[in-house]
């Protein structure tokens, strides 16, 4: 198949809320290796195995009305508001979100007895972005992307595709997740909760923690953007097709979404200088993904810094990716990779150059990153860092 | 080529196996009934004992596909052909069934996501290539025949499947509360198209009013949700009309619009 280049868009600016604080908090709590896991406080969580989760305790500013997933949304988007404008007509401005739950907690609610049909409509997975949308006073194209735990990647892919496409001129995209008994007790069900710590790549890994958050970033073509923060050069999505909530055993999904996301760019693994990896600890996931770049990136696999930060965050779910391309922005414009929290006794099965015990200097320029979900859903961002 | 085309179109709704059982008249049909629901048929082999209705709806309408283009299923397999998925609310009766814990086993949970539909799909047919899943009705369709248009455009892919799944039933009493949403009746759908290569070019851009192929969609199929632009598609085609063709999809106060039309 003859592929065709796209054109890169530009990252003008990022905006969270996670369990760390706001974009400088979550920055700042990643280089100093602080760990925002704690036990779970907002609804109950004594029948479980595991009640840590990465939770946000309390909002800057709650508004009334919304649903949690919203006002995690309102959050990140005050903090993306504090540091850019959308100045475009409003007709103009998009919203692309991803998410694995949606409004979920609303359905638990609505089906509990509540009868609000607000409610009912606020449990559809498009609810919260619709709600944003509003709030932001965008009336260009609102998309929900549910890519379960790769949600995060494929809205900024889809929403680089508006632009390009002449769409909107600018589109607010990102993902988000919140931590409710729904997601718990499935994850709790599945044995997929670790009680020790979240130990990405690590030889004692037993299985992940859940966190909550909202990351969004504003887009624009490149050749509108008057200052950004990177770009987005590549993006690709692959499906397994193998087994409904486990990764295929050859990750053959996510190979073909770094190798396409990679031809997208236009780069190659030599010019590769950092990759984010989904890194959920879980003992299958960092094996298939360690072995998934050392065939994707040969030789190179070995040399490149490589860091998860889901042992610092949990793991934010439809945020996730969004927050780690975020990461990687900002690793380009401090010039420091953020270690990966939790590992400390390699597995020899996961051999690469993991950034462990302390923040490194390097300042990469073209950063990959990759997410999987359930469903077979893979996907992978190739970004590059506005350096200072 | 960076034209498309749609080769064929699958569908299975609560009136029928094809577009051609498609009532004349919706509302007169559903004589009051608020939902017109669809039992698939089981697809066979142990892989599918715990697959949802949702599920299977997803594999029969691409099997319906498959029958409509004349084609086996060695002809979509393979990372060659995206699949991308869309669907509103087909998701409600797996998330319910967990949060009553009639199914509380470890094996459902996965099914409670969206993206069950699809990976059963996937897993069904051997679906290895480009993967998007769009949530909402039926402008996200529009949003979904798009990105194909664009997958193939950019050679990511040789064929694009555009599948869509709604059901009613288990959520009904909820339905009922979001009047504004949806009009009855209900009808539970899937739908499935086959975006190839071919002469058109494609242009994505919000409509102000709909189609006529939307109006006539929703006249006979009644509120299929995210099946609802491809079940246009299959009047269309039903009616002979294989050519340029503009589908309109709206959802939540947006409608979103493709037109395939000569260079």
């Amino acid at each position: 198949m003859v592929r065709l280049r796209t054109e890169p868009v530009a990252i003008v600016a990022a905006g969270v809320v996670t369990p760390l604080g706001d974009v400088d908090a979550f920055w700042s709590g990643l280089v100093t290796g602080t760990d925002a896991i704690s036990r779970i406080e907002r609804f109950p969580v004594d029948d479980l195995r595991v009640g840590l989760g990465g939770e946000i305790k309390k909002l800057k500013r709650e508004r009334r009305g919304g649903c949690r997933a919203s006002q995690l949304l309102f959050a990140a988007a005050d903090d993306l508001l504090a540091r850019a404008h959308l100045d475009a007509a409003p007709r103009r401005v998009g919203v692309v979100l991803g998410t694995a739950l949606g409004g979920v907690e609303e359905g638990e609610r609505a089906l509990a007895g509540d009868p609000s049909a607000r409610r009912t409509a606020a449990a559809l997975y498009d609810g919260p972005a619709h709600a944003l949308a509003r709030r932001l006073g965008c009336r260009g194209p609102a998309l929900t992307v549910s890519t379960a735990c790769a949600s995060g990647a494929t809205s900024l892919g889809v929403a680089a595709d508006l632009l390009r496409a002449d769409a909107a001129d600018l589109v607010v995209a990102g993902g988000y997740d919140i931590l409710c008994r729904f997601v718990m007790r499935g994850f709790d069900a599945l044995r997929s909760l670790t009680r020790d710590r979240v130990r990405p790549f690590d030889r004692r890994r037993s299985g992940l923690l859940l966190g909550e958050g909202a990351a969004l970033v504003l887009m624009a073509r490149d050749r509108d953007a008057r200052r950004r923060i990177g770009r987005l050069l590549g993006h690709a999505s692959a499906g397994d097709g193998t087994h409904v909530a486990a990764p295929d055993p050859e990750g053959r999904g996510l190979a073909s979404a770094i190798r396409i996301a990679l031809a997208e760019a236009e780069v190659g693994p030599e010019d590769v200088d950092f990759v984010s990896a989904h890194g959920t600890a879980t003992p299958l996931n960092d094996r298939i993904e360690t072995a998934v770049l050392k065939r994707v990136l040969g030789a190179r696999a070995g040399l490149i810094p490589m860091n998860s930060i889901k042992g610092a965050l949990g793991h934010t779910m439809g945020a996730a990716a969004t927050l780690e391309a975020i990461m990687c922005l900002l690793a380009s414009r401090e010039g420091v990779v953020p270690h990966t929290a939790g590992l400390e006794e390699r597995d020899p099965e996961c051999d690469l150059d993991y950034v462990t015990t302390a923040p490194r200097a390097a300042r990469p320029r073209v950063s990959l990153s990759t997410s999987l979900g359930f469903g077979g859903c893979n996907a992978a961002l190739v970004l590059e860092g506005d350096a200072r | 080529m960076t034209g498309s085309e749609v080769a064929a179109v699958g569908v299975v709704t609560g009136w029928g196996r094809s577009a051609v059982a498609l009532p004349p008249d919706a509302v007169r049909a559903a004589a009051g009934r608020r939902v017109i629901a669809v039992e698939p048929p089981r697809a066979a082999g142990e892989r599918f004992r715990r697959a949802t209705r949702e599920c299977q709806l997803g594999v029969a309408a691409v099997e319906a596909l498959l029958r409509e283009a004349s084609l086996g299923p060695e002809a979509i397999r393979g990372d060659e052909t995206a699949l991308v998925y869309v669907t509103a609310a087909a998701y409600g009766s797996s998330n319910r069934a967990f949060i009553r814990a009639i199914a509380s086993s470890t094996l459902h949970f996965p099914y409670t996501a969206p993206s069950a539909v699809p990976a059963e799909v996937a897993i069904e047919f051997g679906l290895t290539g480009p993967y998007v899943i769009l949530i909402g009705g039926a402008a996200a369709t529009i949003d979904g025949l798009w990105q194909a248009t664009l997958l193939l455009r950019r050679g990511q892919c040789r064929r694009a499947l555009v599948l869509a799944v709604e059901t009613f039933a288990e959520c009904e009493d909820l339905w009922a509360r979001g009047r504004w949403l949806v009009r009855p009746p209900l009808v539970e759908s899937a739908a499935c198209a086959l975006v190839v290569p071919g002469p058109w070019r494609a242009t994505y851009a919000p409509a102000p009013a709909p189609s006529p192929l939307e109006a006539l969609a929703r006249a006979r199929a009644g509120e299929t949700l995210a099946c609802a632009p491809l079940i246009a598609l299959a009047l269309a085609r039903a009616a002979g009309d294989a050519g340029p063709v503009t589908l309109t999809g709206e959802w939540r106060g947006r409608r979103a619009g493709l037109a395939w039309e000569a260079h």
